[in-house]
């Protein structure tokens, strides 16, 4: 998954993004308000933290010039001005949610997490679909109650199939995802890191999780359990 | 005697009641003395023609001929009557009208004098006495003294004073009241813009409107702009005020966030763990007491009456995608009744911190309701299905309000910031417990009335 932090306090920008990469996801990051502009409309972005008192641009014109543009993932705002207000205008202008400053991390890393869930359309942490069950917050996946062992290459783009079930996600959409942006782009290695996740997750071949689509790319097969 | 109009209108009935009092007062006056010298000029001819009437009988005595040219001598209680007295006041002749009647001439004058005295029958009768006295002379030379004396009835002339009277007051009055009535709508229409402002001022302090319309007469323009100048000045001070103590809360929790975010670097650092507390602690003061101080601005030129049901929907739109997965069930009834009369902030900050709480605690179900307070105003009472507040934590919140280092986990902060708006509303904040077993809590605002 893949975050955009635009923040102009940089001590606080620093820390933040290197607390998200820790836990897994990868980060983009702005100072201050054209220059996230750019980023949240040119890179493939899953949900962007935005905090409301930016230079250049204020977050709340942010917010509103994004979903003008018919950006849909979601946005927290990360604020310094609890005032409801502001917290209001802010939810009115398409934000999602808000976390208050000075945050608690693990406040911060819950509510990205509920709402990328969310905008995947899950309701809950756990994600079923058949036998297979990926806990977003444990980033751990199990098959027919079996923990399977992942690198984090391979969980990214788990998570990011089954946040997505029953969507087509194409090649280049995933490799965004793996990769920083300096990286060489082979597609080819994502064709490798989908044969190793079918071998792990599926060995005998029985219930197919991950489906191929010539040309388009890939979706993850199984039916949401019920009440998910 | 406050309305400028009733002062203006009272000062010109006292100024209309004395010059009309003083003309009518010169013109009764010199009515009366015309009319009695008029009185005077015909009593004086009757006499004149009575001593023209007398003669001398054979025996040298003074006698009045039967026949005398005014008629009213002649017919008895006339109203005119004569007397011809010696110089012992003894009558020697008295006109056929006096017959019955006792009419006290009065005194004798000297020779020659013309006396005119008032004098009244017995019955009342008003009357206007002349006498003159003369000498006469006799046949044989000698001079003998007589007095003649008319009177004749003040009735008719009474009557016909009593008659220029009533009219000149009848006049007067009309008069009068016609000057007070277009005098009064003359007022009317000099004094309307004033009552325009008035009635503004009263809207601008409901809240109603923000400015006060120009292009008012010269002389109020003038007062007219420069309140507004001094409203716009005022809502903007207190804005002003409101934002530098946002930026300031803002530019303090920044700073924090870098710190716990650093701190939070290293891991099981018996530091961070010294400092975590104080950076709470901090972040707590910053809230509290700015908050509080922010809600102190509450001048009454600069409020503005809050969309309440347009503002709870914003508000009850934006938790409900907070609160997306435990997806409570908020309904919100609004009685149109109920006003907020201040600044919008200060209202979100009351129903979000209330309904911020209950959706934290609910299990499924918030209540919002608004209704007016006894006298206008507002109460906004939020209720939920969570445990609730226990009642010596509610005691405490209440009785002490906010302190920093012993609060109420969850509900503290809020509920504190949102007692001390309420406070500096006037207002009052309760809490109990709601029929759906969890918190209920209202807070009550008055309507200000400076009047």
């Amino acid at each position: 998954m893949r975050l955009l932090v635009i923040e102009d306090d940089t001590t606080l920008r620093d820390a933040l993004c290197k607390q998200l990469v820790e836990a897994g996801f990868g980060v983009e990051q702005a100072a201050d308000g054209r220059e996230g502009l750019y980023f949240a409309t040119e890179y493939p972005i899953d949900l962007a933290i935005i905090d409301l008192g930016l230079p250049e641009m204020s977050g709340l014109d942010l917010i509103k010039a994004l979903r003008a543009k018919g950006k849909t993932y979601p946005i927290l705002i990360l604020t310094a001005r609890d005032r409801w207000e502001d917290k209001v205008d802010g939810l009115s202008a398409g934000a999602d949610d808000y976390v208050v400053k000075p945050y608690h991390f693990e406040e911060v890393s819950a509510r990205v997490n509920a709402l990328l869930r969310r905008g995947g359309g899950w309701a809950s942490p756990v994600f079923n679909a058949g036998p297979v069950s990926l806990d977003t917050a444990r980033q751990e996946l199990k098959v027919n109650e079996v923990v399977v062992d992942l690198t984090s290459y391979e969980y990214r783009i788990i998570e990011h199939l089954m946040m997505r079930a029953g969507d087509v996600v194409s090649k280049m959409d995933l490799t965004d995802r793996l990769y920083d942006q300096d990286f060489e782009r082979d597609s080819n290695v994502i064709e490798v890191f989908i044969g190793r996740l079918r071998k792990k997750m599926d060995p005998d071949n029985s219930f197919k999780p991950i489906e191929t689509l010539r040309g388009r790319g890939y979706r993850f097969a199984l039916e949401r359990n019920q009440g998910e | 005697m406050s309305s400028l109009s009733a002062r203006l209108l009272l000062a010109v009935s006292l100024l209309l009641l004395v010059f009309f009092g003083a003309t009518i007062g010169v013109l009764d006056v010199a009515f009366r003395d015309a009319g009695e010298q008029a009185q005077e000029d015909i009593l004086d001819g009757q006499l004149m023609a009575l001593l023209a009437a007398a003669e001398l009988d054979d025996a040298g005595e003074l006698f009045m001929p039967p026949d005398l040219p005014e008629p009213r001598f002649g017919s008895i209680g006339s109203g005119l009557y004569a007397m011809l007295s010696d110089s012992g006041r003894e009558p020697v002749w008295e006109s056929r009208s006096l017959l019955g009647l006792d009419v006290p001439f009065g005194a004798v004058p000297a020779p020659g004098v013309r006396l005119f005295s008032n004098i009244k029958l017995v019955d009342g009768t008003p009357l206007m006495a002349l006498s003159l006295s003369v000498e006469w002379e006799l046949a044989n030379g000698d001079l003998r003294p007589y007095t003649f004396s008319v009177a004749e009835s003040l009735d008719s002339f009474n009557a016909q004073l009593a008659r220029f009277r009533r009219q000149l007051f009848g006049w007067f009055a009309a008069v009068a009241l016609f000057m007070l009535l277009s005098i009064s709508f003359v007022m009317r229409v000099i004094l309307k813009p004033l009552r325009q402002i008035e009635e503004e001022i009263g809207e601008i302090e409901e809240g109603k409107r923000a400015a006060l319309t120009e292009g008012l007469p010269t002389e109020l323009d003038r007062v007219a702009r420069n309140m507004n100048m001094l409203i716009g000045s005022e809502r903007g001070r207190s804005e002003r005020y409101r934002d530098t103590l946002d930026n300031l809360a803002h530019s303090l929790k920044t700073p924090l966030a870098a710190i716990r975010a650093v701190l939070s670097e290293q891991q099981a650092n018996s530091l961070a763990d010294k400092i975590e507390p104080q950076i709470e602690r901090m972040n707590d003061i910053v809230r509290y007491q700015l908050r509080k101080s922010a809600s102190l601005v509450t001048d009454s030129l600069g409020v503005s009456q809050v969309a309440i049901e347009e503002q709870l929907l914003r508000l009850t739109d934006g938790l409900k995608k907070v609160y997306k997965d435990k997806n409570p069930v908020i309904t919100l009834s609004v009685d149109q009744r109920a006003e907020f009369r201040g600044d919008t902030g200060d209202f979100l900050e009351l129903s979000g911190n209330l309904l911020d709480n209950a959706c934290k605690w609910c299990k499924s179900v918030v209540d919002i309701k608004v209704s007016p307070c006894d006298g206008g105003g507002m109460r906004l009472t939020v209720s939920d299905d969570g445990p609730g507040i226990p009642q010596e934590v509610a005691g405490l919140l209440l009785e002490r309000g906010m302190r920093l280092d012993e609060s109420a986990p969850g509900h503290g902060i809020g509920l504190a910031v949102v007692k001390e708006i309420a406070a500096s509303y006037g207002g009052a904040l309760t809490i109990r417990q709601s029929t759906h077993g969890g918190a209920k809590i209202s807070v009550s605002i008055p309507t200000k009335n400076e009047n």
